[in-house]
């Protein structure tokens, strides 16, 4: 009986601290900035990504690296700006150094694999997500303010 | 002399590309700028272009002597009609599209552009609109990117950059003569001792006239040519190796023989991106090729019928920061040297006398050199002064026939914005044959030559 009540307060205990540690987990994902931002960019014009860029730079020097989240959503033909070697690649790099998150679209990627005939190979600081278009529902359901520049 | 100086050229090139890094960078130069487009960052097709109105005057200074002494001379008339001293004209007037056929795929480029203006590629070999530039670039192999087509070779500075950065209106000397090549079928030298456009018969005709039969080069040719850009810390270093036909632009070969460019350039990168980063560049490049002419030796005939070797290269430096700009070439020429028109009269003009009609020569065995120095100082975000001196000795290699072309160009910009600006030049020209006596006929020629005004409005779109 001890050897079963003993097994049962030991999964207890390690229910617990699993919960505990995917609360810690969640939490580290969760932000006390009051301001969170969503950048779409899911236009094939080049200057788009410039200004998407510069909308996620001014954002962090307005607020502060620690009063925003900002995240970056490519889809569609937008998602050429998360290529390994895309021109403004430097610039993502300072602006990930600075907080800013990038999430690619896994769906476009699947269809611009079929037209290239292998998968694109996305830049290191993207995450990728399902769909773009749910990722960024989903972040203006948590209190998001969705921008298109 | 000449040819340990092109030697030392060959040398620094091999020289230079030993030492290839291995770092891909993406920032700007020429050869960059014109044949690649921004990876993953460039649209499918970008319209642009610039148009170039302008006014040039000179003082129409008749020819002092010689067997056109009293006619127009052809150094002040103005181009390419060479009809008059004053004339508005719009000199270019370019059309373009660039970009990436398929957007997902950045390792094809392609880079289209028509000339609708008023110049030397329009105004010889038929047309009122050519393509100056039709080049497809393949960015697959690491290290070597492969551009086919037509479109600027490498080269002197003042060809390959951008003309729309050009900070004057008219080329240096040298430039103007031994690196805008004119394609001609013969050297000029009709009937043994005449030497004008004498058809058969004995009558001067402007059709027996020696005359471009192509457009100019414009700095062009088409072929292949395998480039790229490395970088090193704050440096930048730059190769190109191209093959082509030698034979200008908006045609193909007209003989056997290809055209073989070197080119090297490492950059000290101050910041900026584009045609106007900041930076100080050393490079050097060469050029080498035959061109055959066609052109009977007997009356009728432009004379010089053969091949014959065509050797340019050259060395220089630019420098750009902050409100400074300046540049330096040198640059050597061996064979194919532009050499005027006979008297120095417009070509096609008959001589007084009646027997002969002026045609443009080439020294086909020649030798030249000469060099450019430039200096901008931008006092104002709206306003530019520059200076520059240029000097082109023709034909270093015979007492007589050797001419020395030395002009100080004054100029200023204004700029209305980013993409127009206003640009007045004012050139003090001097020539002389420098091995005869000043009261030759030669030297009283080149008396002749008038300073020049001259006044340009360039917007870019």
């Amino acid at each position: 009986m001890p050897n079963r009540y003993g097994k049962i307060l030991l999964s207890m205990l390690l229910s617990g601290f699993m919960l505990l540690g995917l609360t810690t987990a969640q939490a580290a994902d969760k932000t006390f900035a009051d301001t969170k931002v969503v950048l779409q960019i899911s236009d094939p014009n080049p200057f788009k990504q410039t200004l998407v860029l510069n909308v996620a730079s001014n954002l962090i020097k307005h607020y502060g690296q620690d009063q925003v989240v900002v995240e970056i959503v490519a889809f569609g033909p937008g998602l050429r700006l998360l290529m390994k070697e895309n021109a403004n690649k430097d610039r993502i790099q300072g602006l990930a150094s600075s907080g800013v998150k990038f999430s690619a679209c896994t769906n476009t990627m699947t269809k611009m694999g079929k037209v290239l005939g292998k998968p694109p190979e996305l830049n290191s600081n993207a995450v990728q997500v399902t769909a773009g278009v749910v990722r960024i529902i989903d972040l203006v359901k948590d209190g998001y303010t969705l921008v298109k520049p | 002399m000449f040819r340990s100086k092109k030697k030392w050229l060959t040398g620094f090139l091999s020289m230079s590309c030993i030492g290839l890094l291995s770092a891909p960078a993406y920032s700007a130069n020429w050869l960059m700028l014109q044949g690649t487009e921004p990876t993953d960052a460039a649209p499918r097709a970008k319209v642009w272009g610039f148009i170039q109105p302008e006014y040039q005057k000179t003082d129409d200074t008749k020819l002092k002597a010689g067997a056109f002494s009293g006619q127009k001379a052809v150094f002040n008339q103005i181009r390419p009609d060479l009809n008059t001293n004053e004339s508005f004209n719009v000199l270019r007037a370019r059309l373009g599209v660039r970009g990436i056929g398929l957007p997902l795929d950045s390792n094809v480029n392609y880079f289209l552009l028509a000339e609708f203006g008023n110049n030397g590629i329009t105004r010889n070999g038929g047309g009122s609109a050519k393509i100056t530039d039709a080049s497809v670039t393949l960015n697959h192999i690491p290290g070597a990117r492969i551009r086919v087509g037509q479109f600027k070779h490498p080269g002197s500075e003042e060809g390959l950059q951008a003309i729309h950065v050009f900070d004057y209106i008219n080329f240096s000397n040298v430039v103007n003569q031994m690196i805008l090549e004119r394609f001609f079928d013969g050297d000029g030298s009709t009937t043994a001792g005449n030497g004008t456009g004498v058809c058969a018969g004995g009558t001067a005709n402007v059709a027996c006239a020696n005359k471009p039969n192509g457009p100019v080069s414009a700095f062009r040719d088409v072929g292949v040519q395998v480039f790229n850009t490395f970088k090193s810390g704050d440096w930048e270093h730059s190769y190109a190796v191209m093959y082509g036909n030698g034979n200008g632009i908006a045609r193909g070969d007209n003989d056997d023989n290809k055209e073989v460019y070197l080119y090297w350039a490492s950059e000290w990168v101050f910041g900026g991106k584009g045609p106007r980063r900041e930076g100080m560049k050393l490079y050097a490049w060469s050029q080498d090729g035959k061109r055959t002419l066609t052109g009977a030796t007997a009356a009728g005939g432009t004379g010089g019928a053969g091949e014959y070797d065509r050797e340019r290269s050259g060395v220089g430096l630019t420098f750009r920061k902050g409100s400074q700009r300046a540049a330096f070439e040198y640059i050597t020429a061996d064979g194919m040297i532009f050499n005027g028109t006979d008297g120095g009269a417009v070509a096609g003009s008959a001589n007084n006398a009646g027997t002969g009609t002026a045609s443009f020569n080439v020294a086909t065995t020649g030798e030249a050199d000469g060099w450019y120095l430039h200096y901008g100082w931008a006092f104002h975000p709206k306003w530019e002064l520059d200076v520059r001196y240029d000097i082109l000795n023709r034909l270093t290699d015979n007492t007589n026939g050797e001419r020395k072309f030395e002009t100080w160009t004054l100029g200023m910009q204004y700029f209305f914005n980013k993409k127009t600006r206003l640009i007045a030049n004012y050139e003090v020209r001097d020539a002389e044959a420098p091995n005869q006596a000043s009261s030759a006929a030669a030297n009283q020629i080149l008396d002749s030559m008038d300073d020049r005004i001259s006044l340009q409005l360039l917007a870019i779109f």
